[in-house]
């Protein structure tokens, strides 16, 4: 993602914050890990969801993933 | 980055006008959200001809209809135990909070997801950051840690922001007093009226605050956080600096936070909220410099979306250039100045007349009754219902008032109320409207 909600370039930062996002999204959503893993993964979703919202990057409900 | 001021400082500086930008996408989405997911908005938008797609301009928020506590708490009568405000499986909650109802015994319940939160912890950062709260510091939370959502938040905050976390739960005055010593606490978080007697404990117990290594208080649940006087007596008392933060049970968290510059205010946190301020008759919006009543929009909680909802509180917001700390948000001069309806403040608990009155009118053998609020030793805040037992009731008197105490304690989050019997016909009489409450407290 080039661009935040604004329409701004990311930054460095901003990029990774998104590319974490998305990795932790996609590990939530596998039927196939564990308790152990989907529900700590659920946890920093959960926080990285806070940066994405901080930062103007994303802004979603995940409550389909049970976050 | 570790060295700034602010917790985010893309946004907490971001130019007003891509503030407003940000602030109707949010709102946009939040409102298609409710629509979709939320039986209460769905119908509310429906009877108003309102649609997400009208929001074009952040003007026209105010084609959404205005939610009052009144409307949540009779969705939550009509289907226990949350209403039809909820927006998705009451299995993805993983935090249960109220606060006491208007009216009798129903609270009002609120639930959380994992990611609601963590954002309710995300605004204390904001503010607690913001006051200058580090990862060095150790915070003392003198809160019960009840069902009441009070300081929960920044608890989890402070641990967000890496500081030592004191939590002192179900202890007394005395043994908090001397663990914040003893710990060597640097932040005190607490009510005013609580800060106060903890101050007062101290000096019975020849304890001197000011030269702890306490150097910041952080209040919240009243407004006395904001009024001059009782800052500048908690400061004293204290030797700290002392800023005020205020929120409501039906956000979860802070909406607004006093900055380390103090400007005699608290700033709104604009990214996560649309704080308006209106007129209460006409609900019509008021300008920088005059008293309204807020009306808040929160981008947080998805589980019960609050869309315009009434808080009551009276405001007086103000540009945020006429604060010097940098953050482009504006403030409320004197944070929460009062409440336009009934509500008072006791110890942090929100108590309605009419809630009381319903509770004891369940009592056939009280004539009549007297709520005074008071303040014991000028510094906590005491609620004392006096009732007056039928003549021939009289006998009964002494199991009666400690259930009544008992009940409407249990109404209000654990509130201790003094009950007193008084003698029939001392209480006063009303032949229009009645004035059953008196708050002899010199400031609320």
């Amino acid at each position: 993602m080039d661009q935040d909600l604004l329409g701004n370039p990311t930054t460095d930062v901003e990029k990774e914050v998104l590319r974490l996002y998305g990795d932790l999204k996609a590990l939530v959503a596998r039927e196939d890990a564990p308790p152990c893993v989907t529900r700590n993964a659920g946890k920093a979703l959960a926080c990285l969801w806070q940066a994405c919202n901080d930062l103007d990057l994303a802004y979603e409900q995940l409550y389909d993933l049970g976050i | 980055m570790k060295h700034t001021p602010y917790w985010n400082p893309k946004n907490e500086t971001m130019a007003r006008e891509d503030l407003r930008r940000l602030q109707l996408h949010k709102l946009r989405s939040m409102c298609e959200w409710a629509q979709a997911e939320s039986d209460f908005h769905g119908r509310k938008f429906k009877e108003a001809g309102f649609l997400p797609e009208q929001l074009k301009t952040l003007d026209d928020l105010r084609r959404i209809p205005i939610m009052t506590r009144a409307e949540w708490m009779e969705s939550q009568a009509e289907e226990p135990l949350f209403g039809d405000l909820v927006t998705t499986s009451l299995d993805n909650a993983i935090r249960y909070h109220l606060t006491s109802g208007t009216s009798g015994r129903q609270p009002l319940r609120v639930l959380d997801g994992t990611k609601d939160w963590e954002w309710i912890a995300e605004m204390w950062c904001y503010g607690f950051w913001g006051f200058g709260v580090r990862p060095a510091d150790t915070v003392y939370f003198a809160f019960s840690y009840g069902s009441f959502i009070g300081f929960w938040g920044a608890h989890y905050g402070c641990e967000k922001i890496g500081a030592l976390v004191l939590p002192s739960g179900n202890m007394t005055t005395e043994t908090r007093v001397r663990q914040i010593v003893e710990m060597d606490a640097t932040t005190v978080c607490a009510t005013p009226t609580y800060a106060l007697r903890m101050a007062q404990v101290a000096r019975e117990l020849g304890i001197d605050l000011p030269s702890s290594r306490v150097n910041k208080l952080i209040v919240s649940g009243e407004p006395a956080g904001s009024i001059p006087a009782v800052k500048r007596m908690l400061e004293q008392q204290w030797g700290a600096q002392c800023g005020d933060t205020a929120g409501m049970t039906e956000i979860g968290t802070i909406m607004i936070f006093e900055c380390s510059h103090q400007p005699g205010g608290t700033h709104i946190i604009e990214d996560n909220f649309i704080e308006e301020a209106v007129d209460s008759d006409t609900l019509e919006p008021v300008g920088y410099g005059e008293i309204g009543e807020r009306l808040v929009t929160s981008f947080g909680r998805g589980f019960i979306p609050l869309l315009r909802y009434r808080s009551g509180d009276l405001v007086m917001r103000m540009p945020f250039n006429k604060c010097s700390c940098g953050r482009t948000w504006d403030f409320y001069d004197g944070g929460i100045r009062g409440r336009s309806d009934d509500m008072k403040l006791i110890r942090g608990t929100n108590v309605y007349q009419r809630a009381v009155e319903a509770i004891v009118r369940e009592y056939d053998a009280i004539d009549e009754f007297q709520i005074v609020i008071w303040r014991k030793d000028n510094v906590q805040d005491e609620i004392t219902v006096k009732v007056e037992v039928k003549p021939d009731h009289e006998e009964s008197a002494g199991e009666l008032l400690p259930r009544l105490g008992k009940d409407l304690a249990a109404a209000h989050e654990g509130l201790r109320f003094n009950v007193e019997g008084v003698t029939h016909g001392s209480l006063p009489r009303f032949e229009l409207k009645a004035k059953r409450l008196k708050d002899e407290r010199e400031y609320q």
